[in-house]
């Protein structure tokens, strides 16, 4: 576990930065909002313990709150993504599970079984986020139209940051 | 008792995770009902900090429209000058101390696009910025202070949920409450303004003055559309004279009457 977090130090500070001092910055109108930081908790290594995974999300979400005043609200959702995890991964298994030392990349499991991967951790993050965010149901549909743009556009973002700054 | 433990610890990963949402969403409640801890204070010492370094960027390449802004202040300035009206000079010493400071700032990191959306300027309590204190652009009013540390302060804006404003048709005086509804950040709505009332597309809203945090007849913006709701009140949207994408620097308005105002206020209520 000590190597886990050795490891993984560095990428978590890069994803809280990018996210907050880059992508926070960058005005794409209301329906599109990225949340790149999320590909911290993707990447983690398949032999995570659980607890741990949950107890980092809500660290990385509460840093990301830290800068935009809005204290608790992405370390739910985050909180609740790492939660589906293990999930996810099982449905998603290759026929003969995961194997031994290879982490969760395009390098180790194709494009398609990321794209999939990461579209569906992203997409219930982002509706935690999204509805947590506006407190009711009252917009439902409007929400959720910004809930599905997000989500694409933060995978885009994720999967290109796969061939550019991640690819082994 | 040993199948319970063994069954605690099959699932101790679902406590770990009803733990850790229940203190989000305490964290969540508690910040938007305006307590604040120390921990929030030096945070926003060190995002401030952080944003300030990463914004001289953005600054440097938005110098021509501050430049604009700039010349059509002193432009402004120059006419309020030459216009005949109550002017500074016939007011008393003390008149004056009790008229509202003005003092700039620069908006060192925003968001425009969420729906919890926050600004933080680069003047704090070390300059005289405190909570509760108004802030407005040259094209209208932006928000108000939520909460200060030494060096910076976080601004709650109109285009947040949270804010709510006494507005008012210039041009009749009638007055309701001037809130965001989520959608774009140039329009808010202005509710409870009676349905007998002479509304016209293009009317002025500004401040009312009741609230004590902004003087009156400050520009809010105009109105762009209106329709009349149940209970025969009007909804009327109204395009903010704030462009809060652009938005570089700000005032922040001390006023001097509003302990004054509060304190009647409050003696009043008891």
């Amino acid at each position: 576990m000590i190597r886990i977090v050795g490891r993984n130090i560095i990428r978590f500070l890069v994803v809280i930065l990018f996210q907050v001092l880059v992508l926070d910055n960058i005005q794409m109108g209301g329906y599109l909002n990225p949340y790149f930081y999320v590909l911290f908790i993707i990447l983690m290594p398949f032999e995570t313990p659980r607890w741990f995974m949950l107890i980092t999300a809500f660290i990385l979400g509460l840093s990301v709150d830290l800068f935009t005043n809005t204290l608790g609200m992405h370390a739910a959702a985050t909180v609740f993504m790492a939660l589906l995890r293990p999930w996810i991964l099982n449905i998603f298994a290759p026929r003969d599970g995961y194997e031994p030392d290879t982490f969760p990349r395009i390098f180790f499991y194709g494009f398609n079984w990321f794209l999939r991967y990461s579209l569906v951790m992203v997409f219930f993050h982002h509706l935690a986020l999204f509805y947590i965010e506006v407190f009711h149901f009252q917009d439902f549909l409007s929400t959720f139209l910004r809930v599905i743009l997000s989500t694409l556009v933060t995978t885009s973002t994720i999967i290109l940051s796969q061939y550019f700054i991640f690819r082994k | 008792m040993r199948s319970l433990l063994r069954l605690l610890k099959k699932y101790s990963y679902i406590l770990v995770f009803l733990l850790l949402e229940v203190i989000a969403i305490l964290l969540l409640s508690n910040h938007n009902h305006y307590q604040h801890s120390r921990i929030l204070n030096t945070n926003r010492e060190i995002t401030g900090w952080i944003f300030d370094k990463v914004d001289g960027a953005r600054e440097y390449l938005s110098l021509k429209e501050t430049n604009e802004i700039l010349v059509q202040e002193n432009a402004t300035l120059r006419n309020k000058l030459a216009s005949p009206g109550p002017s500074i000079a016939k007011l008393s010493p003390e008149e004056i101390q009790r008229l509202n400071y003005y003092s700039p700032a620069r908006i060192v990191h925003s968001s425009v696009y969420k729906q919890l959306n926050y600004l933080t300027i680069n003047k704090g309590r070390k300059q005289g910025v405190t909570r509760d204190m108004a802030v407005i652009s040259e094209q209208g009013i932006v928000g108000i202070v939520l909460e200060s540390s030494p060096n910076f302060s976080t601004i709650l804006p109109i285009i947040n949920p949270d804010f709510r404003l006494s507005a008012k048709l210039q041009k009749n005086n009638f007055a309701g409450i001037l809130q965001w509804d989520g959608n774009s950040p140039n329009q808010a709505i202005l509710n409870e303004i009676p349905y007998h009332v002479d509304v016209q597309i293009g009317d002025s809203i500004v401040t009312s003055g009741f609230s004590a945090i902004f003087p009156e007849g400050l520009h809010v913006g105009t109105i762009s559309d209106f329709s009349l709701q149940e209970g025969n009140f009007f909804e009327i949207r109204v395009l903010l004279g704030t462009d809060f994408s652009t938005l570089f620097y700000v005032n922040v308005i001390k006023n001097f009457l509003q302990e004054e105002q509060r304190e009647l206020e409050e003696k009043t209520n008891e």
